[in-house]
């Protein structure tokens, strides 16, 4: 009778205990965050991978999120495909990144911004790839993955919340709330053990200027200092 | 040859040249009258040989074939002879290099029979007689023994006095006597036979390379949909690259010009003009941003030809040899890529920051094409401001629930205001106080409060302008 095998994990990357977390395939970009590195397979945002992030709307904080990474591969050109908005500089600058290496690109059509991906990803000369799309059909999103995974790009899908319920090929898919703060990331899909509760994210800079807890802080008014009257000053009175 | 169901049939001088399978299943053989072939086969296709095409397509595949080879040679009876002795440890071998040599062949729009000999008479002999390849000495003799004797050009002369005497191959007329042979046919037919074993010498008029590249395509039929003209494109494409491989030149940007059908009035033809920021000589790339630029174009009429010009050549630059390749790409792949963009979504569509020293965040907030030439600012950005990473094309006018504006859910600022007073310069005057508001969902959005004078009888707006993304 064999021997039962002890360490499962050590045969091959692709396996991995149902309690543990599994590794990722290629490199992987810290995200800045101790308490997210930690529940990312590979401790951090996987290249070469599609990665699926849900958002309520723009602005919830899902650029600040992704701050670190961006730092991280600034020196390569950083697509940012069919924004929602216009992109602010100013805002780089305040983060502390430079956005010399952006390159925002508007495509007229779905197909139009599903080649402009697939190019980039193919020419594998980015180093991140940010790409806002409301509607892609499931076929396109496995090719999309499967273009990404020949190139070591950060490739990060951002869609509606709409979208969390329907299946997609992408190895992680998070969905971000806003938070005091910060946001709440929750897994929706990884590779390794399902986790109901978000992790919760701060994020920096903080737009909130005015100290959010001087009320509460604040100290009471100063207490008159206790008059105390030298004993035989008070006999001397009487 | 193209493939119809009804057959297609080539004739020279009123007899059959060449046709294609359907044609022969239904009966037609070479030789046979045009007479012949209307009763064997009625819906067929008939096309008189046009030796001049002919000719422009075998120069064509020679052009493209110089991608491989200086050395290219245009031989009789519609062959191309390409020494390749030079070539074969930059393209990985003989086995990498014929197929690469088929492939180009076969992008170019025709078929091929390809043989490998060390001497050119040789590989003539074989590619007439079928293809097939002889690398050394005995293979090459057992491979020319086999070869009819009605392939070789001198013999075909005394084809009826070789069938006399059981000639059927090369090997049964190398075993006649020399000196008898000699007198009988001539010094041409020995000759050819001593090349081929190269026990003669051979001498090859190169194909020259004219300075500048204009090659005009006259397309089969007449074409309505740019799709299709795609394919002659590509056929000029290739031959630019094997001209600009011979001579070591890199394309900086090229014309092709779609010459339209002459109807009541000439008109004159479309051309579209390629213009690349990294001068290549890739044939995938000008491929592909080809592709990209026809298909943007409307025809105004029906194509009938296609002209490729190379308008701006340069000196090509050697490749890079690094030993550990950069990871993110070369420039060059990265130029590459945003002219291919540009191609497709349009210059306006591809863009850079240019960020414009102002106080006013929709002027300083600027994108400008890729493309454009104009510097980015020197000037530094001040750090300590926080600006949301959104802004709003137009910022939203936001209602107001008990002295408060509202979005969604009342908002509270959670900043000290900043004030923005600029623009009497230019006549977009803005005078607003920023805030940056907080909902109860925890969003923040930038705010602002226009001010207004004493003088207005009005309330002050509040406009949201921005997503702290």
């Amino acid at each position: 009778m064999a021997l039962p095998l002890l360490n499962f994990e050590a045969i091959h990357p692709d396996l991995w205990r149902a309690s543990q977390l599994g590794s990722a395939h290629g490199r992987t970009v810290a995200s800045g965050d101790a308490g997210l590195d930690a529940e990312l397979p590979g401790r951090g945002w996987p290249t070469g991978a599609l990665t699926e992030v849900i958002v309520p709307q723009p602005g919830c904080g899902e650029l600040r999120l992704l701050k670190a990474a961006l730092e991280t591969v600034a020196t390569r050109p950083v697509f940012v495909l069919q924004p929602p908005h216009r992109l602010q500089p100013a805002a780089f600058t305040w983060w502390g990144v430079g956005a010399e290496n952006i390159r925002v690109l508007k495509a007229a059509t779905t197909a139009d911004s599903l080649w402009a991906a697939e190019q980039i990803l193919r020419a594998r000369t980015a180093g991140a790839l940010l790409f806002w799309q409301q509607q892609v059909r499931p076929e396109a999103l496995r090719r999309l993955h499967l273009a990404a995974q020949r190139a070591d790009t950060l490739l990060f899908l951002f869609r509606p919340t709409a979208a969390a319920n329907s299946t997609s090929p992408a190895p992680l898919r998070i969905s971000i709330d806003a938070a005091p703060d910060g946001v709440n990331v929750s897994f929706i899909k990884r590779r390794g053990p399902h986790r109901d509760k978000p992790v919760f994210v701060a994020l920096s800079p903080s737009p909130v200027l005015l100290n959010r807890h001087a009320p509460l802080d604040r100290r009471s008014s100063a207490t008159p200092a206790h008059r105390e009257f030298l004993p035989n000053l008070v006999h001397a009175g009487v | 040859m193209p493939v119809s169901d009804n057959g297609f049939v080539v004739l020279e001088k009123g007899r059959v040249l060449d046709a294609d399978a359907a044609a022969r299943s239904q009966g037609v053989v070479d030789g046979m009258r045009r007479g012949g072939v209307l009763t064997l086969a009625p819906n067929a296709n008939l096309r008189e040989r046009e030796l001049t095409r002919e000719e422009q397509t075998v120069s064509g595949v020679a052009f493209a074939l110089l991608q491989f080879t200086p050395n290219v040679v245009i031989a009789d009876e519609n062959v191309v002879l390409a020494d390749v002795t030079a070539s074969l440890r930059l393209f990985g071998g003989l086995r990498a290099l014929r197929q690469r040599v088929r492939r180009t062949v076969a992008d170019f729009g025709v078929t091929c029979t390809a043989s490998i000999a060390p001497t050119a008479e040789a590989t003539w002999l074989i590619a007439r007689a079928g293809g097939g390849v002889a690398l050394t000495q005995r293979s090459l003799s057992r491979v020319l023994k086999r070869i009819p004797l009605g392939v070789l050009p001198p013999a075909r002369r005394f084809a009826e006095w070789f069938d006399g005497l059981g000639c059927t191959t090369i090997d049964d007329v190398t075993r006649l006597p020399r000196a008898g042979l000699k007198k009988r046919c001539g010094t041409a037919l020995l000759d050819a036979l001593d090349r081929a074993k190269g026990e003669a010498p051979e001498v090859h008029e190169w194909l020259t390379m004219p300075p500048a590249f204009d090659a005009r395509v006259e397309l089969p039929d007449r074409i309505e949909h740019v799709e299709a003209a795609l394919f002659a494109a590509r056929r000029l494409t290739l031959q630019m690259t094997g001209w600009l491989a011979a001579r070591q030149l890199a394309v900086a940007r090229f014309v092709v010009s779609l010459e339209h059908e002459r109807g009541r009035d000439a008109i004159p033809p479309t051309g579209v003009e390629v213009a690349l920021g990294e001068p290549t000589w890739h044939e995938e790339h000008l491929v592909r941003l080809l592709k990209e630029r026809l298909s943007r174009i409307e025809l105004a009429a029906p194509v009938i030809a296609l002209r490729l010009e190379a308008k701006d050549v340069r000196e090509a630059e050697a490749p890079g040899d690094s030993l550990f390749p950069e990871p993110g790409g070369s420039p060059q792949d990265h130029a590459r890529l945003m002219e291919l963009l540009t191609a497709r979504l349009g210059s306006g569509n591809v863009m850079r920051a240019a960020p414009v020293a102002d106080f006013r965040p929709e002027v300083a907030a600027q994108w400008v094409p890729v493309s454009s030439e104009s510097k980015p600012s020197r000037t530094d950005l001040p750090r300590d401001l926080p600006r949301p990473a959104w802004l709003l094309e137009v910022p939203i006018q936001l209602i107001m629930r008990g002295h408060r504006p509202f979005y969604g859910t009342p908002l509270r600022m959670v900043s000290p205001g900043e004030r923005i007073e600029c623009g009497w310069q230019d006549g977009h005057i803005v005078t607003r106080d920023y805030f940056v508001a907080e909902a109860e969902n925890n969003l923040h959005y930038w705010v602002f409060r226009e001010r207004v004078g004493s003088r207005d009888e009005r309330e002050p707006r509040w406009f949201l302008h921005g997503l702290f993304g």
